[in-house]
């Protein structure tokens, strides 16, 4: 089973892709998930799963979730 | 030119304030009070000429994030409408970035309100601006 994904502004550019697909299985966390891709360095970002923000490091990824990392905002 | 009759937008087209300000007021007679933020985009930025800024959107989460605030500006001040609207495209120095526009009875809530509104806004959509800059291209950091 596997997940989407996201990375927005300099995550993106540091990880060198915008989404990608991780395989998971049913014990992976997004915790887990963050070290999978290599981006434990990167903090500070936030994290959302589904669209919804997300703080829980422990909750379980679900195979077909969106998971986003979001450095933080910069707009208006 | 877009936006206009929608309460909370993020678009690529620039906007008209005359259009939202005048959309607002038709659809209140109770409104005896405007106030408006126009965040314009700056040629000079942390020391350096910015040439043009890139926005970046999370879609979907972006305009949900924009509805929840217009929706708790809405219960926790003393105001009657809102519309917000924020540009996700290449823009250069003097183009229009964001629109709030807050109508209430008393311009003190609306006041309070729009500033609110901005302050909010940069902390909690995700929206990421890249500077393009002489030296190169940069994201930016959060603004105060």
């Amino acid at each position: 089973m596997s997940v989407k994904v996201l990375f927005f502004g300099h995550l993106a550019d540091k990880v060198g892709l915008k989404e990608c697909s991780v395989l998971v299985d049913k014990s992976m966390s997004l915790g887990d998930l963050v070290s999978a891709v290599s981006c434990d360095e990167y903090k500070p970002f936030a994290l959302a799963v589904n669209q919804q923000q997300v703080t829980d490091m422990n909750m379980k990824i679900r195979a077909g979730d969106e998971v986003a990392l979001m450095p933080p905002y910069s707009g208006g | 030119m877009a936006g206009a009759g929608k309460e909370v937008c993020i678009q690529e087209e620039d906007f008209s304030i005359e259009a939202e300000v005048n959309a607002m007021r038709a659809a209140s007679k109770r409104i005896g009070g405007i106030v408006t933020f126009l965040g314009c985009a700056r040629d000079f930025s942390e020391g350096r000429d910015v040439f043009s800024i890139n926005f970046e959107q999370y879609a979907g989460m972006a305009e949900a994030a924009m509805t929840t605030l217009r929706d708790e500006a809405l219960k926790h001040f003393d105001i009657i409408d809102v519309r917000i609207i924020h540009r996700v495209t290449t823009v250069h120095a003097g183009d229009q970035i964001v629109l709030i526009v807050v109508g209430a009875e008393h311009r003190k809530p609306a006041f309070e309100a729009c500033e609110w509104l901005i302050d909010t806004l940069k902390q909690r959509v995700p929206i990421w601006k890249k500077e393009v800059t002489p030296e190169g291209d940069s994201w930016v950091t959060q603004h105060p």
